[in-house]
């Protein structure tokens, strides 16, 4: 799915981008074609130790370094082009994260979007990274989303008339980073190969409090692990976008509740989430070992979260996550667990600029060795540019 | 409160019922279907209302809530699909989360000033409009202040304009809406020298204030304000900042401390406590205190209060 063009020289790639952005006016007004809103984030960070199925490795770092483009095409159609810039191992790579078109006016609360975008199921997974309170995505994400899953497709997206928040919505992608494990390279996979569809409702609870909470199905049409027959060797826990643990069905719910003193966000406020996933269908019927011994035939993985915002220029958050994952280990299933707590603290000097320290502590079974490690990060995130509105 | 309107009128549709009985004696002929209005802020609730009364009214934010910082929450977005007319300060000050609630929202009647898309900006010309904007200045708006609606002269033309628009959209109320502005401006006309008279003892004052929300107000009335308790605009007073406004408090012209009531008061506090200088928390739209019931409540408000530390 990644379009990956490895620059000979990124240094050149990016001293062109940042003169593009010095030559606009960064504080566009109202976007146009001819000014549109142009924003970049900057992401660095150093980590004390790797984390797996994590883009951020030991020592120093860049995160995603992102560029981004928008405004209205006419009176029809919005559009929005995000380049990320990532260098692991040495080498920088370009990517496209969105590069999508919205239809702006459809009758009847629908909407359509074409392109590349990220899926609008959970809560997590259609926000930008650079707005997360943590320095990754929780685990739950690393290992079944490739972190977040954006991809090539088309979405319809229906708001009810109602006076509750109630949206519906229905995607199809091509599911390239959803492939399950191939060992020879030699499968031939779907492609039209993600499904998707979703319900979210939300409200308010007094002047304070908002809440969301939704339900998404995804179905993968290339989740199936297919074992080969002479080797069956354990999964990999992969880099990159992709999806680490793989299987057809994956059933998800969300929730967000965000408080305020008096619905006023100036200072001080609260934020709860958490998401459960599960994902079913791991092995193919047809595959030799269909007939292995297996405990347990679904992936399972949750989060809970609570940021705190204190004060203007500070900021906590408390999450803590698990994954219960199956690989395949010498034709058997065998069990891979992975908790996460993480306690993080966060500098804003503005609403543009965040320092943070991160703290994590894992706790691993069967999981790449990890049985109790410590992970300390800090972390440098800031955007400029066009301010962009950003999502509940 | 007048920002529960709209939630009064949804929850309780007999309860409206009722009040639309008492509303159908003053303005009889508006036996058509009424305007569905999405307001930004709570003073262009009180406004449409007072333009549209029989218009259903939901106002996205409170008086004691920062207009800048908003979350473009799932109530919102409900309430902007289901909108006739989107009112709106303009000139930046929702660019925070206006964009992100029209493209959720998917309503294709409120996304342009063509259509059901209305901002009182527009309708006047801001003060301290600027060329040059740069992110080192804090939160500042090229496009002028927008928090107008202490001007009385640019709110009765905000107030045409308004009108202007709803009957554009709503002919057939045409009438209904002509004779609430008629009744509006003649009433506002006639407070205004009211107003002035009672703030004939403020000209010339100069005041300690935090953002420059009151701009309008203090333009208005004479008045001066020699010092911000924000460093720079949108951000929170600093320790350094404060003793150097102590330093200034110090010249002994300055007649109080000015706050929102959606503003933090405890820096104002620090201040007045070493500066003896009176703190005064002024409701900063319709909704703010107990007396800002409608705009004409706010202002009579906002004066007592100034007078009351003379």
């Amino acid at each position: 799915m990644k379009i990956q063009h490895p620059i000979s020289n990124p240094g050149a790639a990016l001293l062109a981008l940042g003169c593009t952005l010095a030559s606009a006016n960064a504080l566009a007004l109202d976007p146009t074609l001819t000014n549109p809103a142009i924003s970049a984030v900057v992401d660095g960070y150093y980590q004390s130790s790797d984390r797996p199925m994590s883009e951020r490795t030991e020592g120093f770092g860049l995160g995603e370094t992102e560029l981004a483009l928008s405004a209205n095409i006419d009176d029809m159609f919005y559009g929005k082009v995000t380049a990320v810039l990532e260098s692991s191992d040495g080498e920088s790579e370009i990517n496209l994260e969105e590069a999508f078109i919205q239809t702006l006016a459809m009758p009847a609360g629908l909407s359509l979007r074409a392109g590349r975008f990220m899926s609008d199921i959970g809560y997590l997974n259609n926000q930008h990274l650079h707005t997360d309170a943590f320095t990754d995505r929780p685990v739950a994400y690393r290992a079944l989303l490739g972190g977040h899953y954006f991809d090539d497709g088309v979405r319809l997206d229906y708001l009810a008339p109602t006076d509750i928040y109630w949206s519906l919505g229905a995607e199809a992608f091509k599911g390239d980073s959803m492939h399950a494990e191939d060992e020879t390279g030699s499968r031939e996979f779907s492609n039209l190969g993600v499904f998707t569809a979703y319900s979210k409702f939300g409200g308010d609870i007094g002047d304070a409090g908002s809440w969301m909470a939704g339900l998404s199905y995804l179905r993968n049409q290339n989740g199936r692990f297919m074992p080969h027959e002479e080797e069956a060797g354990a999964e990999e826990a992969g880099h990159g976008h992709s999806a680490s643990y793989t299987g057809e069905n994956t059933y998800a719910a969300d929730f967000v509740y965000k408080w305020a003193p008096q619905g006023n966000y100036k200072y001080r406020h609260l934020t709860l989430s958490g998401e459960y996933f599960r994902v079913t269908g791991l092995l193919s019927d047809e595959a030799p070992a269909a007939g292995a011994k297996r405990r347990q035939d679904y992936h399972q993985a949750w989060y809970l979260s609570g940021v705190y915002q204190m004060s203007p220029n500070w900021s906590a958050g408390l999450r803590y996550g698990e994954l219960d994952a199956q690989a395949l280990e010498a034709d058997e299933m065998q069990s891979q667990k992975l908790r996460e707590t993480e306690l993080s603290l966060g500098w804003h000097q503005s609403h543009f600029s965040t320092v943070r320290l991160q703290y994590t502590h894992q706790q691993g079974a069967n999981f790449d060795g990890i049985t109790d490690d410590n992970i300390l990060t800090l972390q440098y995130v800031m955007s400029l540019g066009a301010h962009g509105a950003h999502q509940f | 409160m007048l920002c529960l309107w709209g939630l009064t009128v949804r929850i309780n549709s007999k309860l409206a019922k009722f009040a639309a009985v008492g509303l159908t004696l003053a303005y009889t002929g508006l036996a058509h279907a009424e305007l569905n209005v999405f307001a930004c802020e709570p003073e262009y609730a009180a406004l449409t209302k007072a333009l549209a009364p029989g218009a259903s009214v939901y106002a996205a934010t409170t008086a004691m809530q920062d207009p800048h910082q908003v979350q473009a929450r799932p109530s919102l977005i409900a309430k902007m699909r289901r909108a006739d007319l989107v009112v709106c300060a303009g000139a930046e000050l929702e660019v925070g989360w206006l964009p992100m609630l029209q493209m959720k929202s998917a309503n294709a009647k409120v996304r342009s000033t063509e259509e059901g898309l209305f901002f009182a900006a527009d309708q006047v010309d801001p003060l301290d409009k600027l060329a040059q904007v740069d992110r080192s200045m804090g939160d500042v708006h090229a496009q002028g202040n927008p928090h107008l609606h202490f001007d009385p002269q640019r709110l009765l033309k905000i107030a045409q304009a308004l009108s202007a628009k709803m009957t554009a959209l709503d002919p057939d109320g045409a009438a209904g809406y002509q004779a609430a502005l008629a009744d509006f401006s003649q009433r506002w006309l006639a407070a205004v020298p009211v107003w002035q008279a009672k703030a004939a003892g403020l000209t010339g004052k100069k005041v300690i204030a935090y953002h420059t929300s009151f701009r309008y107000l203090f333009n208005w009335l004479g008045m001066e304000q020699v010092a911000d308790l924000e460093p720079k605009p949108g951000l929170p007073p600093t320790s350094g900042h404060l003793a150097s406004l102590l330093k200034r408090a110090g010249e002994g012209d300055v007649l109080a401390i000015i706050v929102a009531s959606y503003q933090d008061r405890r820096g104002a506090d620090w201040l007045g406590e070493r500066a003896h200088l009176p703190v005064v928390m002024l409701p900063m739209s319709v909704g703010g205190n107990d007396q800002s019931r409608d705009l004409f409540g706010l202002y009579d408000s906002v004066l007592a209060l100034l007078n009351g530390v003379k």
